[in-house]
């Protein structure tokens, strides 16, 4: 039996992964260290991986360098929790803040492809009202971009994803419809939309990033439930699946198993390439362009341990805002039992959703919005969350356990505003390539609260309204977001709104850590859209000739950031 | 016996496209009662020129009767045991269709021109069940959360498959009273047969394409060949009613034509339906999930079924063909 | 205590060889079954603390081979060193305060109870457990252990993870168990596949 977790690259000698076809291969452009290819992106996911795809399809070379393995689902995506924890993120960081967050399973993938191996799949848009949120809705920040042209990029993500979504979408502006139908809502999606329409909201069957009927290689769900511990279905429509396969066919080289430590920036203030782990050594390749698509943890961090003389505060960071207004979304839940039988295992853990409370405006005492799903833990998960919750161990934990399938459960997508204070930023602490790892820190906002506390009660109320008993809550986090945002200039940003660096113009951001707010829907949609943007932006001002040339004067002083802080 | 009914004849220009069996095999000796082994003498007059006999066109409805009762027979028991019988009156599709099929093939190979008193009370019956089990599938559908939406018609009770049994003892009832031409005029409900007969099929078709055309759109037509069933049998639905509108049929070879392409596009359809099982995660190793799970392959052979009534139709409209 | 069984006869290993399992999914689930790592990680005593505890926390019935082993797993994570990816300011990291933590909950016990913890009865560890939980704690040997952010996110964690990732404990609350490629049809109100848990009220 071959070992499960591949102790070696494997994307080498000319050739990667098919993860579509078992023990298949596709033939892979290569490039050698000493090829200054066009773009040297790090990482893989939602944000690395579309950016990979598009720009090799627009003809640009491009190397996309990973931390992780290159999975191969179908032949080694267990149905076992514990073995499955071999997708995230574990190495360590540190979290401090009045609210410090869990790391790991709940926003942290390690993998080609990025944490959409694990992610559930959600896949909503922004409001068009949130890209200006300061302006037409009074909080936060606005974007420096417009619905409207995001709408267009979510059409492509959407397509190229085949979302499987609802006929007709309940909410916002008139849309294409999803390129595939939805999926048959379980009990547990049936228990909120009895909850919804007992309290008079709309609900619908979430639109899902898994397919629902055969897309070429790939079947359709089987509805085993453990999406969020990796799909050997190969339904998921991850970035392993979609734009890593689409990135490999335009010429694009992925480097499995290459951790990226450093970014080397040159005497003239431009980047010159990456230093990367694989194989036991450190290696340098060079690069026109650096993207750094780590989400928004990993991508600070990499910025600020790349600092150099010009840079003593991390590159990218004269501004000293690399890192901060970083934001997670509120994951506040509550449960409940049932008289039916409910066996939450069985589906895609959110097959319904509401999102009232992102698209009405009045009965709230809060800024920002909210959308709440369905839910379907496995065992080892419902178990750390009913015991970390409720603090039950011994017969009492087994008898509430063993209720299990019985239990419904309700958790939102709770916005987080932007504030300063919470940031990522490095620890002394070094890992195992003895780099310096990250803190997190990170507190609730009083705004935060009341959005919660909103949410759990009215929740409480669309549960007991659909019949469930003895409910209880529990609160945790998702998703990372905002720690590099993009703005319009560069007192209050990282980068401009093509992700590129106001600092230095040849380093980019394309993942979460754009956001200036986060919005009450799940980020994935978004950074797909963005990295596609992103992509086409960069087509622009290549044919322009603008890739080379800076944008603005790269700022090397401090004296400089000092003055764009007081503007 | 069966051999008899169905020996092949040579066609006046030689080109059957299908054998009918003559009625060198039926018939009555007058006076003689039906089950008289004298009675079923080969020694009938020969039907009149150009004209089909009625007990061939009934034994066709009978085929088509079977043939749509056997789909709803396996249809109904999958999905009703995917629905765990969870109402009892579940079982009843299931009893009506296989009593349905019996009778069908039965009168398929009877050729006394008499209805048949139980097969008829039987066909009557599957048509109740299958009305009442719409009357059961709406309800299915509206009642639950959502109500009549897009979701609750994908995966709510189909309100096709009642159709089916409806169809299935509608065209066994049809061939009972085709069957039936003491007088040698022919009537069906009140009509005359042909015109009915034609608009039944008509109708029958309608139904049948828009439940391809509601699974196939909730398949999202990810296969070009979805598209068959929703642009083949609508051109045939078409043609057979515009039959049923004319006293005798302005294009009974095209109207013919795309009959016949719409009955081999039935089990097409079941050789796709196989395909589509089999291209399921697990393929059929995974049979458990995926026969219930996967495009149900009883379904496509309705189009046969109801293409078999529209020939028919055509038999009782106009001059018959051999082409 | 007689352990109510909801699920009699339903076994998520007797579909080992179903379309429900996959190679993987064997090969995972044998090697934790049937070849339990050894201690490497604890000490003979803090091991003896660890298994005591994981017993009040997930009490099992005596029979010993129906007991799902919990401290083999955690003494394998700590000794890989395979954390959950983050480590809270002030807190030593993982390895660190299981060997505190379990040191402290015995020094607790002598204190309180004049016993070691693996000495006392059932009913006097839950007491301290529940003094753990609750951060009353008097022991010197906590220092700057927090106790109830050591039970809350390290201690309760580890063990009901080790305890659930068993297939006896899948079977006691009627989960599905590995489900690749063969999943589920069946998703209603009151609805399951042949292949699931029956329960019996």
């Amino acid at each position: 039996m071959p070992e499960i977790v591949p102790p070696a690259p494997r994307g080498k000698d000319g050739r990667a992964p098919d993860v579509l076809r078992p023990g298949g291969w596709v033939p892979m452009r290569q490039y050698q260290d000493i090829d200054e290819v066009d773009f040297a992106i790090v990482g893989t996911g939602a944000g690395g991986g579309t950016l990979a795809a598009r720009l090799a399809e627009a003809g640009f070379s491009v190397i996309g360098f990973d931390a992780g393995p290159w999975f191969r689902p179908l032949e080694e995506f267990a149905s076992d929790e514990l073995e499955q924890t071999k997708l995230y993120w574990t190495d360590n960081r540190i979290v401090a803040g009045d609210n410090p967050i869990e790391l790991g399973h709940n926003n942290s993938g390690k993998a080609v492809g990025g944490s959409t191996v694990h992610f559930a799949m959600v896949a909503l848009r922004f409001r068009p009202e949130w890209f200006k949120a300061r302006t037409r809705l009074g909080y936060g920040a606005d974007w420096p971009v417009s619905w409207q042209e995001m709408w267009r990029y979510y059409d492509e993500v959407e397509d190229a994803l085949k979302i499987a979504g609802p006929v007709r979408f309940p909410w916002g502006p008139p849309r294409r419809r999803y390129p595939y139908r939805p999926h048959e809502v379980n009990a547990a999606g049936l228990v909120l939309a009895r909850g919804a329409e007992k309290l008079g909201i709309k609900w619908c069957p979430t639109p899902l990033a898994t397919v629902s009927a055969p897309r070429g290689l790939s079947p359709p769900c089987v509805y085993r439930g453990f999406c969020v511990i990796g799909c050997s279905t190969n339904a998921k429509q991850s970035a392993l699946v979609v734009w890593i396969p689409r990135a490999l066919a335009a010429g694009a080289e992925i480097r499995d198993l290459a951790m990226v430590g450093r970014i080397e920036l040159g005497p003239n203030g431009l980047v010159t390439g990456v230093h990367y782990h694989r194989e036991g050594e450190w290696r340098f390749q060079r690069a026109k362009n650096v993207v750094v698509a780590g989400y928004a943890i990993e991508t600070p961090r990499l910025l600020l341990n790349s600092a150099c003389p010009q840079f003593p505060d991390g590159l990218a960071n004269s501004n000293g805002l690399v890192g901060k207004y970083f934001m997670v979304q509120s994951n506040d839940a509550v449960w409940g039992a049932m008289d039916e039988e409910i066996r939450w295992y069985k589906g895609p853990p959110s097959l319904a959703l509401t999102e009232h409370w992102n698209y009405t405006d009045t009965g709230k005492d809060f800024f920002g919005g909210y959308a709440y799903m369905s839910q379907g833990p496995l065992p080892i998960e419902f178990a750390r969350t009913l015991a970390s919750a409720r603090g039950l161990w011994g017969h009492t934990l087994r008898e509430a356990m063993s209720n299990y399938i019985h239990m419904a459960g309700l958790k939102i997508c709770g916005e987080v505003l932007p504030r300063e204070e919470n940031r990522v930023e490095l620890a002394d602490a070094t890992d195992q390539y003895g780099l310096r790892i990250a803190r997190v820190v990170f507190g609730y906002c009083d705004n935060d609260n009341r959005l919660r506390r909103h949410a759990v009660r009215f929740m409480r109320d669309a549960l007991a309204a659909a019949g469930a008993r003895d409910i209880w809550e529990s609160e945790s986090t998702a998703h990372l977001n905002g720690s590099c945002r993009m703005g319009d200039g560069p007192a209050t940003s990282v980068v401009n709104p093509d992700g590129r660096s106001w600092d230095i113009p040849n380093l980019w951001v394309c993942d979460g850590s754009l956001f200036p707010t986060v919005g009450g829907v799940n980020p994935s949609l978004t950074i797909q859209a963005l990295a596609c943007r992103i992509a086409d932006r960069i087509k622009v001002m290549a044919a322009r000739g603008e890739l080379q040339r800076p944008a603005t004067p790269p700022v090397r002083t401090a004296a400089r950031a000092a003055e764009w802080s007081k503007l | 016996m069966a051999r008899r009914w169905f020996n092949a004849s040579p066609s006046p220009c030689g080109l059957g496209l299908r054998s009918r069996p003559r009625l060198g095999g039926g018939g009555q000796r007058a006076g003689l009662p039906t089950s008289h082994p004298a009675a079923r003498s080969p020694k009938l007059p020969p039907p009149k020129e150009g004209k089909v006999s009625h007990r061939t066109t009934a034994r066709r409805l009978n085929k088509s009767s079977a043939l749509l009762a056997l789909s709803v027979l396996t249809d109904s028991s999958i999905e009703h045991y995917r629905g765990m019988f969870s109402n009892r009156a579940m079982v009843l599709p299931i009893i009506a269709s296989a009593l349905t099929l019996g009778i069908s093939l039965h009168g398929a190979h009877d050729p006394t021109p008499r209805a048949h008193g139980l097969r008829h009370t039987v066909a009557v019956g599957a048509a109740v069940t299958g009305l009442i089990g719409g009357g059961f599938h709406a309800y299915n559908v509206t009642k639950r959360e959502g109500r009549l939406s897009w979701h609750n018609l994908f995966y709510g009770a189909p309100l096709g498959a009642p159709f089916a049994l409806i169809l299935a003892g509608t065209m066994a009832v049809a061939a009972e009273h085709v069957r039936d031409a003491r007088d040698g005029r022919t009537s069906l409900f009140g009509q005359p047969a042909g015109p009915m007969l034609a608009a039944l099929t008509a109708a029958g078709l309608a139904g049948t394409i828009a439940e391809a055309a509601l699974l196939h759109f909730r398949g999202a037509f990810q296969d070009r060949f979805m598209y068959l069933p929703v642009t083949i049998p609508p051109i045939a639905a078409g043609l057979i009613a515009k039959a049923a509108l004319e006293q005798t049929p302005r294009w009974p070879r095209l109207t013919r034509f795309w009959l016949r392409l719409t009955a081999t596009l039935g089990f097409a359809g079941a050789g796709f339906h196989v395909y589509g099982v089999s291209r399921n995660m697990g393929g059929w190793h995974n049979w458990s999930q995926n026969l219930l799970a996967g495009p149900p392959i009883p379904a496509p052979p309705s189009f046969t079924a109801l293409a078999l009534a529209g020939l028919a139709a055509l038999d009782l409209l106009g001059p018959s063909r051999h082409d | 205590m007689t352990e109510r069984n909801r699920f009699p006869g339903y076994s998520t290993l007797a579909k080992r060889d179903t379309p429900s399992w996959n190679a993987q999914t064997r090969a995972v689930v044998d090697k934790r079954l049937n070849d339990p790592p050894p201690r490497r990680f604890f000490t003979q005593e803090e091991w003896s603390v660890l298994v005591a505890v994981c017993a009040r926390i997930i009490p099992q019935s005596t029979q010993r081979d129906r007991n799902v082993p919990m401290a083999p797993f955690i003494d394998q994570k700590m000794a890989e060193n395979r954390g959950d990816g983050f480590q809270h300011a002030g807190l030593p990291g993982m390895q660190q305060e299981w060997r505190r933590g379990l040191t402290a909950i015995d020094a607790e016990a002598r204190l309180r109870f004049g016993a070691a913890f693996i000495d006392l009865p059932a009913g006097r560890q839950d007491e301290v457990l529940h003094m753990v939980q609750q951060g009353d704690v008097r022991a010197p040997a906590w220092a700057d252990l927090p106790a109830r952010q050591f039970f809350k996110g390290r201690l309760l964690i580890d063990i009901v993870t080790m305890y659930y990732a068993h297939p006896q404990a899948w079977d006691e609350i009627g989960f599905g168990g590995p489900a690749s490629p063969r999943g589920y049809v069946r998703m209603g109100f009151n609805r399951y596949d042949p292949w699931e848990a029956v329960e019996h009220a």
